[in-house]
């Protein structure tokens, strides 16, 4: 449950902080479809921050040998 | 003190490189990371240097999500648009049928004629009486009986490839022709 609002938090924080390039993005399409558009990309990033997971992070100190 | 600032410097000419890749660069922007580090330094014990892990793993995490969203809007706004204009050419909104239920009557006797019994165009049918036998043949197949490419390949025994070649000869054939009739 924790998980799941932590997900949430998360989703909403980027797509806040992306929204200026989610506008910019609305231009590829036609006027009609813009609203449908945006509300994709959303559902997307909701849905692909709660299901990709980011692996193979180095460790720092592998930078300096 | 002064040793240990040395001892930083030193740590940090050292790896001059690596303090220029824009990750590790962007980690040490931060005065909290950048404290942690020169504890890790000063004190190389493992918790100390585990710390600097862990933060810099949640760090490289944070980067490569927002990377990630980046490129998410962008290429899903383009296939999105890619998409809607293919569905849009593909499938227009024309009324091919009658509103009322003769349509569906008529499509049951149309089952039983061939392709130049069903043109009432003049034009066309000339047209369609110069296309090869074969090309006719395909043509009726598609649009007449609506089988798909692979059955009528299997049929005429050839290959899909061969249909839907002899299948867009016979549409530019036709096109060339009905063109040269309206000069």
């Amino acid at each position: 449950m924790e998980r799941e609002n932590n997900y949430n938090e998360e989703s909403l924080l980027f797509i806040e902080n992306f929204s200026p390039k989610i506008k910019q993005c609305l231009h590829q399409t036609s006027y009609q479809e813009r609203e449908d558009l945006e509300q994709e990309i959303k559902l997307k990033i909701i849905e692909k921050l709660a299901t990709k997971e980011f692996i193979n992070t180095p460790s720092f100190w592998d930078f300096f040998t | 003190m002064n040793n240990g600032n040395h001892k930083i410097e030193e740590f940090f000419c050292r790896n001059m490189e690596q303090i220029k890749n824009p990750i590790i660069k962007s980690f040490l922007a931060n005065a909290k990371n950048l404290y942690l580090v020169e504890k890790a330094i000063l004190y190389p014990t493992d918790c100390n240097m585990k710390m600097v892990d862990e933060t810099f793993q949640s760090h490289y995490i944070k980067v490569q999500k927002i990377k990630y969203v980046s490129n998410l809007i962008y290429f899903y706004s383009l296939d999105f648009d890619k998409k809607r204009r293919r569905l849009h050419d593909r499938f227009l909104l024309i009324v091919d049928e009658g509103l009322t239920g003769t349509g569906i009557a008529r499509n049951d006797e149309r089952i039983e004629e061939g392709l130049l019994d069903m043109v009432e165009d003049e034009q066309l049918f000339q047209s369609l009486k110069n296309l090869t036998d074969k090309q006719l043949l395909i043509l009726e197949m598609i649009y007449v009986k609506d089988c798909s490419i692979k059955a009528i390949a299997e049929t005429l025994q050839t290959t899909p490839q061969n249909i839907s070649n002899l299948h867009r000869k016979a549409l530019k054939k036709l096109h060339q022709m009905l063109i040269k009739e309206e000069d």
